[in-house]
């Protein structure tokens, strides 16, 4: 038994056990190849089943519930953003619903997992329609999906309100598609005037691999050379590895004054973390985008460094949401209302009433009712072009705050501007209604901060 | 150069937490015939275990211990309940694979379920720092290294000098040979799954220290280099897996000083294309 070399833990008392060990050995290996595929093809597989079609040119059955559909990602790397948005839908329309509903009908959420992936969207999304016969609205669509979703839920007349910064939208006309986000470049150059503002000069980029990640490495870098910074250094992270130490210590040796990140997941966590490690317990000042203000991220980051040391040394550009107001306290109401009750959930509550997608797609969420009510129909096809002019208003309109408000007001007769805590909207030819920025910071709580705000003429001074 | 004496650095820890789930993983497949891809789920599964842990208080050093033998038990569950039952059905090698993979999606989204998407972290402190020439390492991180090569040695020690590693031997090269020898050969491999479902504890804390945050699927990448780490030292073979573990883990991250970050795991995997491609049987590997 005894050897003189390395002893294989397949090799054992005789010599007989070579010849019927060989076949089962390389099985394996095929097996191994075979598991990977299978992997990736299980891994690509979406949720359940389905049942009659559903599309946006007919209406709902009299009385029947209506489903606002959240696609975007609920696993993943970017897990965190379905449950923000799927926490809005509850309050929008759990207000909708306390205010008589919209037609005789209630409103209900449903979550549609994309899991962050183009290939695993598009199914998901086809068995959304399949699936869900009295669908009314989508929301959500991040920049992970909204380049292979966007078609066919337009193809399909279903009206979307869409958390996608990428610029293609900006010039692409498709009928159903509403955005209340501004496109990501200008969230790259909101970023740098936050590095102008707080005198830095020197910045490190570390940006996540995955669509909507790198979609603001370009205009950064554009941007960052406008504005006479220099770019240290530009790592991209991998967001399903688990360590970045080498990054980590190539951002270090760059000395940069800050990072400018987005990487979702546990992949920032894991970089500041690493950082903080390798730079003698020191954090580098980060700046990141508005997708860093959310729960979920406050809560992992705040674990892997510290609340109060995250806390010091971060920074986010967001879209101007409101904080107080007309619009916000039937906001702040509806959202806190469903606490405890939204799936997937998690961190600090409240954290939500500042998550961009979380205000928007609110609004979003109230303009499409208002539209149906508007047009009296729940069809898509029928009710979205009322959304624009709820949306941008017609002289004499009168401005409302609220569902509640608004539909008070058109059901006696009078034409409406709605007004949301995202502020007015004014959309355009495409169906785009970009507001501005501000600056937010967290506190050690997990509280968002508004420090600050971003005017036009700053970003248009960084634009390339 | 600094950098590439400090990646050398960080190559050693990630190869060191490697080294304990790839020589559990190889182990477990030389003796068991189950190539269980839902190791890196019970990896995660210890992880959060350790976690709960912490969270409660106490030292995740603590929690590591629990981790162990919450997968051990797991190990030893997992095979009892689902895959002895298949392979007493006669089930092929590849059907046991699919089956893994099931109880691997099954373990990962409902721990997802349990605990939520979001990344977590250990209430712990990295230690001193220590540097020597460009090698940067933590406290932590020494402590992960030597926790590696602890195991390394408990694992030579058993397989060459324990009656159970013998017997591990012997029903690994030949199960019904053993049995003729008087090898309790069901008992022992119920005793594997148990030892590398110890190891898979281990390995599953140990890694979410390292990462400094994780969540319920963070071994999914991982899972990948495990299996490249196997394959480059040959299948079945323990000390291969060590070795297989170390080139990975160099590979993985010196070649992040030289190349876009991102691609360090094409080279890793190149390497044991080009590997495989010569000595298909791996670096240690029988050769037939």
């Amino acid at each position: 038994m005894k050897s003189t070399r390395p002893v294989p833990v397949a090799q054992a008392a005789g010599d007989h056990r070579h010849a019927p060990r060989t076949t089962p050995r390389i099985l394996p290996l095929g097996a191994v190849a075979g598991a990977a595929a299978l992997a990736l093809t299980l891994a690509a597989c979406g949720s359940s089943s389905s049942s009659s079609p559903s599309s946006g040119s007919s209406s709902a059955a009299s009385g029947a519930t209506l489903t606002v559909a959240d696609v975007a990602p609920f696993s993943g790397v970017d897990a965190a953003l379905g449950p923000t948005y799927l926490a809005t839908c509850y309050g929008a329309t759990s207000a909708i619903n306390a205010d008589g509903g919209v037609l005789g009908h209630k409103l209900t959420c449903k979550s549609v997992d994309t899991r962050g992936e183009p290939a695993d969207a598009v199914p998901a999304v086809n068995e959304m329609f399949a699936s869900t016969p009295n669908l009314a609205l989508v929301i959500g669509c991040t920049s992970d999906e909204a380049a292979s979703v966007v078609p066919v839920i337009n193809a399909r007349k279903m009206a979307m309100f869409c958390m996608t910064g990428q610029s293609e939208f900006d010039s692409v006309h498709f009928p159903y598609f509403y955005r209340l986000v501004p496109p990501d470049l200008e969230e790259s150059y909101a970023m740098v005037v936050i590095a102008q503002q707080l005198h830095y000069n020197k910045v490190a980029l570390a940006f996540g691999n995955d669509i909507g990640s790198q979609t603001f490495v370009q205009p950064a870098v554009a941007s960052l050379k406008k504005a006479g910074m220099i770019v240290t250094t530009n790592q991209t992270l991998d967001l399903k590895a688990t360590t970045f130490r080498t990054e980590a210590e190539a951002i270090i040796r760059s000395h940069p004054q800050a990072v400018m990140t987005e990487a979702l997941g546990t992949a920032d966590a894991t970089l500041f973390a690493e950082i903080k490690q390798l730079n003698g317990g020191k954090s580098i000042p980060i700046i990141a985008t508005s997708a860093a203000i959310s729960p979920p991220f406050f809560k992992s980051a705040a674990a892997a460094v510290g609340a109060s040391t995250f806390a010091s040394s971060f920074h986010a550009d967001n879209l101007v949401v409101e904080s107080a107001g007309p619009a916000y306290g039937p906001f702040k109401a509806a959202l806190l209302s469903q606490q405890g009750k939204v799936p997937g959930t998690s961190g600090n509550f409240t954290t939500y009433l500042s998550a961009p997608g979380g205000v928007h797609l609110y609004d979003g969420i109230n303009l499409a009712a208002l539209a149906m009510l508007m047009s009296k129909s729940t069809s898509p096809s029928v009710y979205a072009p009322d959304i624009i002019k709820i949306g941008n208003g017609v002289p004499g309109a009168t401005v409302c705050y609220s569902f509640a408000q608004c539909a008070a007001a058109l059901k006696s007769g009078k034409s409406i501007r709605y007004e949301g805590p995202g502020g007015p909207t004014n959309f355009d030819g495409f169906h785009d209604s970009t507001g501005i920025f501000q600056i937010d910071t967290y506190s050690p709580s997990g509280q968002v901060n508004v420090i600050g705000n971003i005017t036009a003429a700053q970003l248009r001074a960084v634009q390339p | 150069m600094s950098l590439f004496l400090a990646s050398i650095g960080f190559g050693l820890v990630t190869a060191s937490v490697l080294a304990i789930a790839s020589v559990g993983f190889t182990l477990q497949f030389g003796v068991t015939d189950v190539l269980n891809l839902a190791f890196g789920a019970i990896m995660i599964l210890g992880a959060f275990v350790a976690y709960w842990v912490n969270e409660n208080g106490l030292s995740v050093w603590l929690g590591l211990l629990l981790a162990v033998a919450a997968c051990a038990a797991a190990s030893v569950l997992l095979n009892s309940v689902v895959y002895t039952p298949f392979q007493r059905r006669g089930a092929s090698p590849i059907t046991m694979v699919i089956v893994s993979l099931g109880m691997t999606l099954i373990i990962e989204f409902g721990l997802a379920a349990l605990v939520g998407g979001v990344g977590v972290s250990y209430t712990m402190g990295n230690g001193p720092t220590f540097q020597a020439g460009g090698l940067i390492l933590t406290g932590v991180q020494i402590v992960i290294m030597a926790i590696a090569v602890a195991a390394m040695a408990g694992v030579h020690v058993l397989l060459r000098y324990t009656k159970l590693g013998k017997a591990m031997r012997a029903t690994a090269a030949n199960r019904n040979l053993a049995r003729n020898c008087g090898i309790r050969t069901g008992r022992v491999i119920t005793a594997t799954w148990a030892l590398t479902g110890a190891l898979c504890g281990l390995a599953g804390t140990v890694f979410a220290i390292d990462a400094g945050s994780f969540s319920a699927t963070s071994t999914d990448l991982f899972l990948v280099l495990i299996l490249a780490a196997v394959f480059l030292g040959g299948p079945g073979q323990p000390y291969g897996a060590m070795l297989g573990a170390v080139i990975i883990g160099l590979a993985t991250e010196v070649s992040a000083v030289f190349i876009p970050a991102d691609y360090k795991y094409v080279i890793a995997f190149v390497a044991l294309l080009v590997m495989l491609g010569v000595r298909p049987t791996g670096l240690l590997g029988e050769r037939t």
